[in-house]
């Protein structure tokens, strides 16, 4: 019998395996989409670190995504011969750069003001991606070429998709892969006891204002690891990658998914790309059936997706769910 | 000589309203003192205060000789101060386990590791299980904390407290809320993981008083009446007067 503590590691070792042989079995068209998946899902699980895993509800994370998103478009534009290892690792060092510093004027406010003051942020950002054109090219975009990937002893076209994709695979799924592991180490450990009682955490000997800095600062750095892949996928870069939309369409995904498990909002992004997808080639109003889906969603299932998924696989084990139920009964008698 | 906690006339307003109107006491390394009063008397804003929860509008705590007045709960608790709470204050949702494991790896240093698991870590792992055993709760530490009764929530709020290895523990009212047969049980338990720690107590339970503090203060509105060994407090007029006698 395969043991608890290993379980994970082998769906992740399936998934990898089933994400290498992708370009082999799907068209072209859905391997661009799932490249622009994995993307977004790590956005959405950055997001959920905030989000689900800390209890603070951001407004402004898109203000790294772009960040991250036009570091790359900036640094390969302004730059001659830069590598895409480069680019990304100073998008890295820009957004985490970043993160720390708005997150020492932010996460002084709690709850609404932090929301507020996020929303307040991201605005900022848009405005300067609008007006500095000489820069950010303002309404028109920057467009860039993604770069070979030059690994020594030989070069790896990056023009071809199913190359970009491998990496994105290799690079972004590590970095879900750490996000996964970070929630069972002490500091993420941590943040869920900070959550659950920061009085106490206080009286233990923990800096939670700190604390909330570095995860603040963690996640905003992967938002602009996610932000620079997808600028080399779709090889521009426009104001809309700083855009409040991009706060709101992490929020969805996130919601969709579920704020309540690890895995909820790679789910999340995988249905809210594949929905956009269909939606668009049908409709030009696409945003309207989406806003509908997303407001019977959280009405209907507030726990989105992962909580149907779980409480089917409740239903199957019975035992399960008895031990639950006794559980959370005990108290009331 | 220096005591080892020595509290200088501490007042607290709360926007005009004075709780404390310059409390003075000291307590000796290794000794238990208990802090008795009636309600309102402000022995919990007390302990805030020491704790580092509120700041005193004015007068100093020294611990150990140096004084701690201005620091936050966080570095007092690394120094070597922990607190318990009159109401319950645990991680609700997380098992005994993981509540206990909270500050045994703080104290170990294992606070914000990117890296490092807690829960594979051998002595942080062997210190929370003897906790938990210290104080009855080894029987329960997979359980949640919600589906503990009222006793052993307490015990947990002491297994807490205790978990960071402190030299200076508060006890803020630890058998609230007890039947009589929890409260002896409890004394039993907070008498056998407090020996050889300095103790500083707030309770209503008379029969706790006099059976676990070397010395007592009686608090009475916002200041110390007398403090004094169990003996002479039981016979003082004044504290007769102002408390006992009112009972």
């Amino acid at each position: 019998m395969i043991s608890q503590k290993k379980a994970p590691y082998l769906v992740i070792a399936a998934l990898f395996a089933l994400g290498i042989l992708m370009p082999f079995v799907i068209k072209k068209y859905h391997l661009n989409m799932l490249t622009e998946i994995i993307v977004f899902a790590l956005y959405a699980v950055s997001y959920n670190l905030l989000l689900g895993y800390a209890g603070l509800l951001s407004f402004g994370h898109a203000m790294f995504f772009g960040m991250g998103a036009f570091t790359v478009a900036v640094s390969l534009i302004h730059i001659p011969g830069l590598s895409i290892w480069n680019a990304v690792l100073i998008a890295l060092v820009l957004t985490t750069a970043v993160g720390f510093i708005t997150g020492g004027f932010l996460l002084r406010h709690k709850g609404a003001y932090f929301a507020l003051l996020t929303l307040a942020f991201n605005s900022l950002f848009y405005a300067v991606a609008t007006k500095w054109h000489k820069i950010t090219g303002g309404d028109d975009g920057l467009s860039i070429t993604r770069p070979d990937l030059h690994l020594g002893f030989t070069t790896i076209k990056m023009a071809a998709l199913t190359n970009f994709y491998y990496v994105t695979l290799v690079v972004l799924g590590a970095a879900i892969v750490f996000c996964w592991y970070f929630t069972k180490t002490a500091m993420g450990q941590t943040v869920l006891l900070m959550r659950e009682n920061e009085e106490r955490m206080k009286f233990l000997g923990y800096n939670t204002n700190i604390s909330r800095l570095i995860l603040f600062t963690f996640t905003g750095a992967l938002a602009g690891l996610a932000g620079a892949f997808y600028t080399l996928h779709f090889q521009f870069v426009s104001q809309s990658a700083i855009s409040v939309d991009m706060t709101t369409t992490v929020l969805l995904m996130t919601f969709v998914g579920g704020t309540g498990t690890f895995w909820g909002p790679i789910l999340g992004a995988f249905v809210y790309i594949i929905v956009q997808n269909y939606l668009s080639d049908i409709t030009d109003r696409w945003p309207l059936f989406m806003g509908l889906i997303f407001i019977l969603m959280v009405l209907l299932i507030p726990g989105g997706l992962s909580q149907i998924i779980l409480s089917i696989r409740d239903l199957f084990s019975g035992k399960r769910r008895a031990g639950k139920q006794a559980a959370a009964e005990e108290p009331s008698s | 000589m220096t005591e080892y906690l020595q509290v200088q006339d501490i007042h607290k307003d709360f926007s005009g309203l004075k709780v404390l109107t310059g409390v003075n006491f000291a307590v000796r390394e290794k000794k238990r003192h208990a802090i008795i009063g009636p309600n309102g008397a402000g022995k919990t804003t007390l302990f805030n205060i020491i704790s580092g929860r509120f700041r005193a509008s004015s007068g100093s705590i020294l611990f150990r000789g140096q004084d701690i007045s201005a620091k936050p709960a966080h570095v007092l608790n690394r120094q070597g101060v922990s607190r318990s709470f009159q109401i319950t204050n645990v991680f609700q949702e997380l098992t005994v386990l993981e509540n206990i494991r909270s500050g045994v790896r703080s104290r170990n240093g294992m606070r914000y590791n990117f890296f490092r698991k807690p829960g594979n870590h051998p002595r942080i792992s062997e210190r929370t299980e003897a906790i938990a055993e210290e104080v009855g709760l080894k029987e329960v530490m997979h359980m949640p904390v919600n589906a503990l009764s009222y006793g052993q929530q307490r015990a947990l709020e002491i297994a807490i407290t205790l978990s960071t290895e402190p030299e200076l523990i508060l006890l803020d009212e630890p058998t609230a809320g007890m039947t009589r047969e929890e409260t002896s049980q409890a004394i039993r338990m907070i008498d056998r993981v407090t020996a050889g720690r300095t103790l500083v107590i707030i309770e209503h339970d008379m029969d706790v008083v006099f059976s676990l503090a070397d010395t007592i203060s009686v608090l009475h509105y916002g200041k110390i009446l007398v403090s004094d060994t169990p003996d002479l407090i039981r016979n003082d007029q004044r504290v007769k007067d102002a408390y006992l006698g009112e009972e």
